[in-house]
């Protein structure tokens, strides 16, 4: 009990400077973009200490990722790498702009760089023919796919994240059994398929050695999606439908056919930078290079960090493509394992996820 | 009870009484006094600061300027303990108590009669015996409190802050859950607390209920007092223009002209939960012609809900058909049923009329997004948008339809519930369906804007419109509908014809053919042998 005798307290006219200060430090940490960016310095922290406790020097070993991403003798496969992570985001960012996600980019990516492989490959037809057909076969494949999630999730009730995710390594094992014993180089120490013939080759841009048309490709699917996220009717419903899914019901989008697309969409677009990644060099299906890289999951991150919004996709990409070719560079020149990259991203992610949860909370007390 | 003040000082005073978040001022220099033995109202509209100004009494928020004084002595609150330390009690409008608990160990919650350390459930049921016998709440305090109505649930809420020897007690919107019949009962409670010389204080923007209940109002505008009256000589359109700042016309249906051809039936219409074992509607047949209101009535609850949502189309209909301007719909998808001509007001406005995280222009446009003017239905422009007819026509119904707003880019949740209702509601009625469902339009609206929307519905009604209205507010239902249907536990138990419409015969009704009050079990005082702990 405080009844006291105490005057009441001051005036609201004039709120004391400490007020006002406090005030605006809240307002300034509801920022939309804090969570991101404390995301990604939490990790940055985390990984110091990770180093630090391996007995390096934290600030060595980042200086050498950052030169080893961008040193200009590099940039041509710094770009390339972008180019495939950009890709692998726009496969998880479309199915999460209506709020569902897609974690089986790796089985995706897998079959699109087979069916590049068996139509640039085997197919007699001449370059001009046959690079846009292997490309077109890979989103065909692969988006055939990604759709399978969709009828599971709308006629069974399998969630689209947990049928993507045991899928997706079904297809990488066929794959790995068709590189290994169907069509694989006989003769070849490694799993790989013969090397495609020159003219089914990915066209080059000038004399870059990793960056090719293939990246052209890419950026042209991030233009598209942006269009289509801000101004076409699907964009529309796939961004109601993940502000609000019942809202969308109720205003009569056709929620099962949406995320059909979608996962077509994603599907195709991982099949699409499967097929890119084997027309370019060292123009061959070599089984598990096309996962090992993680451009999978640095995709996933890029778009969970940029919140599935395509027109932040590039940007949040180049964070997650200098942790990775740079991870290589500090590997070689600092003496810190690449795993340590991994860990980075694997921390944003976990933030970002905390994000989701602890927001859910919050509107689930306030509406209680 | 508005004469024996004599020489102690009131029971509350509150003196300038200033709060502002942000730059939005909640509270300006508020002066309030409870006297000792009267029922107090204060009223106002949404956004008026009544709740603020109860949450700093009820020592949830702190006064930013002003001072509280029970009983003459200044107290600074620092949370509700100390408050209810004081001898204040709150019903809040939403109920706090454990369902799986029952009445009596609710009721003593916090304040526990022990027995060698254990809760003593003997003594804490004589207690509530006691206390139901003062006030004359009845109530039986072996009953699972997740069996009771929302009424008896009250009761428990009021129990419970006069077990905490509570002297003054706030109920916050004490009627919006309630039937007529548990309205009178609540106010005959009131009453009777107050001749026993507890002060009472009532929230509400009812007009009716502060003249039935009430010594004394206070009327808060924007923040501040904007009138003070003692109840035996308000009449309610000075209520009204306290409350407003200007005179509100009663808007009526006039009841004339025939309706035309059926434009929504309802046939036999069932929706059962088979994984719950839940019938939420059972065999519901009703129709709506053009240009007729059809009023549905009930507390909520009783299956009105999933009667328009199996007539929208979001959830399916286990039996029983549904047709639209003549076309059996029942399996059809929602979009076929809006193409057709259907508009719907849902009354979820956050989980279903609204994305609150998208802007006012994003939330009037869906089902608007593939016809002109923002979208085309053919040629090489189909499937996609005209942003810029997306926003000139969002700022032309946010003219129209009066929504205050910084813009159409603000995002809707930051609007107050009353303007993004209006959002909804302009996005549905610009549809120009033939059939309009209206589920609880004016919830949560200030009285200037329910006058308006009620003025759109009859033009509505006028230019052919089939509208079904379900309201749980009768007064919103006498003033609108030709026809009224009454439903309790998914059936519909009664039609009244406009004229022969009365609260009376609607409450009654309401309350269920067999004089229940709960919808879902038997109310415990009728059962005296009811479930024991």
């Amino acid at each position: 009990m405080s009844t006291t005798e105490r005057p009441p307290v001051p005036s609201a006219d004039a709120p004391p400077a400490r007020h006002r200060a406090a005030r605006l430090l809240g307002a300034a940490l509801r920022h939309p973009a804090v969570v991101p960016i404390g995301a990604v310095v939490l990790a940055l922290l985390i990984g110091a200490v990770i180093i630090l406790a391996a007995g390096l020097n934290p600030i060595t070993a980042y200086a050498a990722v950052i030169d080893g991403a961008l040193n200009p003798d590099s940039l041509d496969y710094t770009f390339s790498v972008w180019g495939f992570i950009c890709g692998m985001a726009l496969a998880a960012a479309i199915p999460l702009r209506m709020g569902e996600f897609n974690l089986g980019g790796n089985g995706q990516l897998v079959l699109g760089g087979l069916t590049a492989a068996v139509i640039a490959g085997y197919a007699p037809l001449p370059g001009p023919i046959v690079i846009p057909l292997a490309v077109l076969g890979a989103a065909v494949v692969s988006g055939a796919f990604g759709a399978l999630s969709a009828p599971l999730a709308t006629r069974f009730g399998i969630p689209i994240i947990i049928s993507t995710l045991l899928l997706s390594p079904v297809a990488v094992a066929v794959g790995s059994y068709l590189v290994r014993f169907q069509i694989g180089e006989s003769g070849s120490a490694v799993a790989q398929t013969p090397r495609l013939p020159e003219g089914a080759r990915m066209w080059a841009l000038g004399d870059l050695s990793y960056s090719n048309v293939g990246l052209l490709i890419i950026i042209a699917m991030m233009v598209v999606f942006w269009l289509v996220d801000t101004r076409s009717a699907v964009g529309y419903e796939l961004r109601v439908v993940g502000a609000n899914r019942r809202f969308g019901a109720y205003g009569g989008v056709r929620v099962g056919r949406l995320a059909l697309g979608a996962m077509v969409a994603a599907g195709a677009a991982a099949g699409i930078v499967g097929a890119i990644i084997v027309m370019s060099s060292p123009y061959r299906l070599i089984d598990g290079a096309l996962i090992s890289p993680g451009y999978t999951f640095a995709g996933l991150a890029a778009a969970l960090l940029a919140g599935g919004r395509p027109a932040l996709i590039p940007v949040t990409a180049i964070l997650f493509t200098v942790l990775q070719v740079g991870g290589a560079a500090m590997e070689r020149s600092a003496d810190v394992p690449r795993q340590l990259s991994d860990v980075l991203q694997g921390v944003v992610i976990v933030v970002l996820a905390l994000r989701t949860v602890l927001d859910q909370r919050r509107s689930e007390r306030s509406s209680a | 009870m508005t004469s024996e003040t004599g020489t102690a000082a009131p029971a509350v005073e509150l003196i300038g009484i200033g709060k502002r978040f942000g730059a939005v001022v909640a509270n300006d220099g508020v002066d309030l006094v409870l006297r000792r033995g009267s029922v107090h109202a204060v009223m106002g509209e949404n956004g008026a600061g009544k709740s603020t100004l109860m949450s700093m009494l009820f020592g949830l928020l702190e006064p930013d300027a002003g001072e509280i004084r029970v009983d003459g002595k200044t107290v600074r609150f620092t949370g509700p303990l100390d408050a209810i330390a004081a001898g204040l009690g709150m019903v809040h409008q939403h109920f706090r108590l454990f369902d799986s608990m029952t009445v009596a160990e609710n009721v003593v919650y916090g304040a526990e009669p022990r027995r060698r350390g254990r809760l003593d459930r003997a003594a804490a049921a004589a207690r509530v015996r006691e206390l139901s016998d003062r006030y004359g709440l009845e109530t039986s305090p072996d009953a699972v409190v997740g069996t009771l109505s929302a009424g008896a649930r009250q009761r428990v809420e009021i129990l419970k802050a006069l077990h905490r020897e509570a002297r003054i007690l706030i109920l916050d919107e004490p009627t919006a859950v309630l039937t007529p019949s548990e309205v009178d009962s609540l106010f005959a409670v009131i009453r009777r607390a107050a001749d026993d010389g507890s002060t009472v204080v009532i929230v509400t923007h009812k007009i009716h209920e502060v003249l039935a209940v009430s010594d004394e109002v206070t009327v808060l505008r924007d923040g501040r007092v904007t009138g003070r009256f003692a109840t035996a000589s308000a009449t309610g359109e000075q209520l009204v223009h306290a409350m407003t700042g200007r005179e509100i016309e009663v808007v009526q249906n006039p009841r004339s002209g025939t309706p035309g051809e059926v434009a929504l039936s309802v046939e036999d219409l069932s929706v059962t939960d088979a994984g719950a074992g839940v019938t939420h509607i059972d065999a519901v047949s009703l129709t709506v012609r053009r240009g007729e209101i059809v009023g549905v009535a009930g507390v909520s609850g009783n299956g009105q809900h999933e009667l328009v949502a199996a007539v929208l189309g979001t959830i399916p209909a286990t039996a029983g058909t549904v047709r639209l301007l003549g076309e059996d719909v029942t399996v059809r998808p929602v979009r076929e049923r809006r193409a057709l001509g259907l508009a719907v007001i849902p009354e979820d406005r956050r989980g279903e009329g609204s994305a609150v995280t998208m802007s006012v222009a994003e939330n009037v446009t869906l089902g608007h997004h593939r016809s002109a003017p923002i979208g085309a239905t053919r040629g090489i422009r189909r499937g996609w948008m005209s942003l810029r007819a997306e926003r000139s026509r969002a700022r032309d119904l946010i003219r129209d339809y009066d929504v205050r707003t910084s813009g159409e880019q603000q995002p809707i949740g930051s609007l107050s519930g009353g303007n993004a209702q209006k959002v909804v509601i302009a996005r549905e009625l610009s549809h120009e369906a033939p059939v309009l469902i209206a589920e609880q339009p004016t919830q949560g609206v200030d009285v200037g804007a329910i006058e308006s929307i009620h003025g759109r519905l009859l033009e509505y009604r006028a230019g052919g419109g089939a509208i079904l209205l379900v309201s749980h507010e009768i007064s919103e239902l006498l003033a609108l509908a030709d026809r009224v249907l009454v439903m309790y536990a998914g059936r519909i138990v009664a039609e009244l014809a406009g004229a022969e419409a009365t609260t009376a015969r609607i409450g009654a009704a309401m309350a269920g053919a067999a004089a229940h009050d709960a919808p879902a079990a038997p109310d415990p005082v009728l059962d005296p042998e009811g479930p024991r702990a």
